[in-house]
């Protein structure tokens, strides 16, 4: 077993000199991506806090649109939406000039959908306990939720949000089928000159884990900074 | 300072008080015992109408409000709680504030005071429940018997003419009850009226004026504590502090 092990080719699997001479094409689309995934994440954690509140809100004008908005974004596929807001929307005539854009504009609207969900999550966290003490303290709803309720609900929200924001940064990859060169796309491009897809994809797929490494830094660093009031 | 008349309230349609009358006075500390259930905390979440009751009246300081018919307004409830505080028996301090920050707060946010006055009050304050070392530290590295003072300085830094404790020291630990005591023993010395639910009664006696005995949401007895805690005329209340007794 071992001895077939030992005879792979691993060349074929892996090309490192190919991946290093392909990098910094790579990194072209790295850029874009990480545009596409910063806006993105940008747009979506403000649609994510307004549909949030709405959601809560004992209005039925406000928590109906914001319960559907949720319900459409959680229930259709990113690559899906994509395809509509690009080649669907034309048709009605409204045209994305820009790929880029078209897949700002989808991500961030699927994934504020989810952003939505977790700001709700986080507020109703907060024990009543702590809406009352504000209360009987005269605060009023507005003060009591920025002063009181949400640095405790961000403290909560800090991990599903930055999940998401991982998710963000993979879900850009369905740009490359409208045509966006980011990252996937230009390891496709480099895939198909050289015949060896194998070694495009797997240097895609590290270079997505790195960023995603870099995010998860971030995320620790603020949940020490949040968690920095409770000991233990 | 307070009066409360024909006060109900009914929790998807289980009463839980029935017709309430009852009169504190300024200067005056009161203590509400009973049984577990029978609507100690609901009456004094309706005197800052964390609870809004179903029928009846309350007038507090100046502000009278009755319940019934029109829906309470942003208004009268914010008028109401301007003269009350609470304490909490869970404490509820605030667990991503120093307890400076805690304490100081709801009147940095009320904007009446200039700064400078509130942070000379708070640490006066803080001196004076015997937390000035650690004004720094976040609740959660304090005991319950530190968290609860605490709690009792927050509500003062709000100057209200009635402080209401429910039940202040039923979730501390035996050896730091005395301590919160201690605290509000002293608000009483300075004629800080108070409504104090507890289970307490040596306590109770001690500082209380006036004691009502709460029974299935109904008041079956008040008077004055020495006698209603001591001797009650009723053979309910004579039940209930006899049950405490044996504990
Ligand atoms: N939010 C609520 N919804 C429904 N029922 C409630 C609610 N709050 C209290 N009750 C009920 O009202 C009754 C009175 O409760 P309350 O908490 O006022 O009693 P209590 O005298 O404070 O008791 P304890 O000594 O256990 O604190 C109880 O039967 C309780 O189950
Ligand atoms: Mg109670």
């Amino acid at each position: 077993m071992f001895e077939t092990f030992g005879n792979i080719r691993w060349e074929y699997l892996f090309d490192y000199e190919l991946a290093i001479d392909s990098l910094p094409f790579l990194l072209q689309g790295l850029r874009i991506t990480m545009v596409i995934a910063l806006f993105s994440m940008f747009f979506a954690l403000m649609l994510g806090v307004v549909i949030g509140v709405a959601r809560m809100s004992k209005f039925a004008i406000f928590h109906l649109p914001a319960r559907l908005y949720i319900s459409f974004m959680r229930g259709t596929p990113l690559l899906v939406f994509v395809f509509i807001l690009y080649y669907g929307l034309p048709v009605i005539g409204l045209e994305f000039n820009n790929a880029v854009v078209a897949a700002i504009v989808g991500v961030s609207l699927n994934f504020g959908g989810y952003l939505a969900e977790v700001v709700r999550s986080a507020i109703l966290s907060v024990p009543r306990g702590q809406w009352e003490a504000a209360a009987t303290l005269q605060m009023d709803y507005f003060q009591t939720l920025r002063k009181i309720v949400i640095p405790q609900a961000t403290r909560i929200a800090l991990p599903p949000t930055f999940n998401i924001f991982m998710d963000v940064v993979k879900g850009t990859s369905l740009a490359s089928v409208i045509t966006v060169q980011e990252l996937l796309y230009s390891a496709r491009l480099v895939a198909g000159r050289t015949y060896d897809s194998m070694t495009m994809y797997i240097s895609a797929a590290l270079i997505y884990w790195m960023v995603c490494i870099v995010i998860g830094y971030f995320q620790d660093r603020l949940e020490i900074r949040y968690n920095r009031y409770l000991s233990k | 300072m307070i009066t409360v008349k024909n006060l109900k309230k009914t929790f998807d349609d289980t009463p839980v008080l029935e017709s309430i009358n009852l009169e504190v006075k300024k200067g005056e500390v009161v203590c509400l015992v009973g049984a577990s259930g029978s609507g100690k905390t609901t009456l004094l979440r309706c005197l800052n109408l964390l609870e809004t009751p179903d029928e009846g009246s309350i007038r507090i300081g100046d502000k009278e409000v009755s319940f019934g018919e029109d829906k309470l307004s942003k208004k009268d409830i914010k008028d109401i709680r301007r003269y009350s505080g609470m304490v909490f028996q869970g404490f509820h301090l605030f667990p991503h504030m120093t307890l400076l920050e805690n304490i100081t707060q709801a009147p940095l946010t009320a904007k009446q005071q200039d700064k400078e006055t509130i942070m000379k009050e708070a640490s006066v304050l803080l001196e004076r429940v015997g937390l000035s070392e650690h004004q720094d530290k976040f609740p959660d590295a304090l005991s319950g018997g530190q968290q609860q003072r605490a709690a009792i300085a927050r509500a003062l830094m709000m100057h209200p003419e009635v402080m209401l404790f429910d039940e202040p020291t039923s979730a501390l630990d035996p050896q730091l009850v005395r301590e919160v005591l201690k605290v509000i023993e002293s608000l009483a010395k300075e004629g800080q009226t108070m409504v104090i639910v507890t289970h307490e009664m040596n306590f109770a006696r001690r500082i209380a004026d006036k004691a009502f005995f709460m029974d299935e949401g109904y008041i079956l007895e008040s008077g004055p504590a020495e006698q209603v805690l001591t001797d009650p005329k009723e053979d309910r209340t004579r039940e209930f502090l006899a049950l405490l007794e044996d504990e």
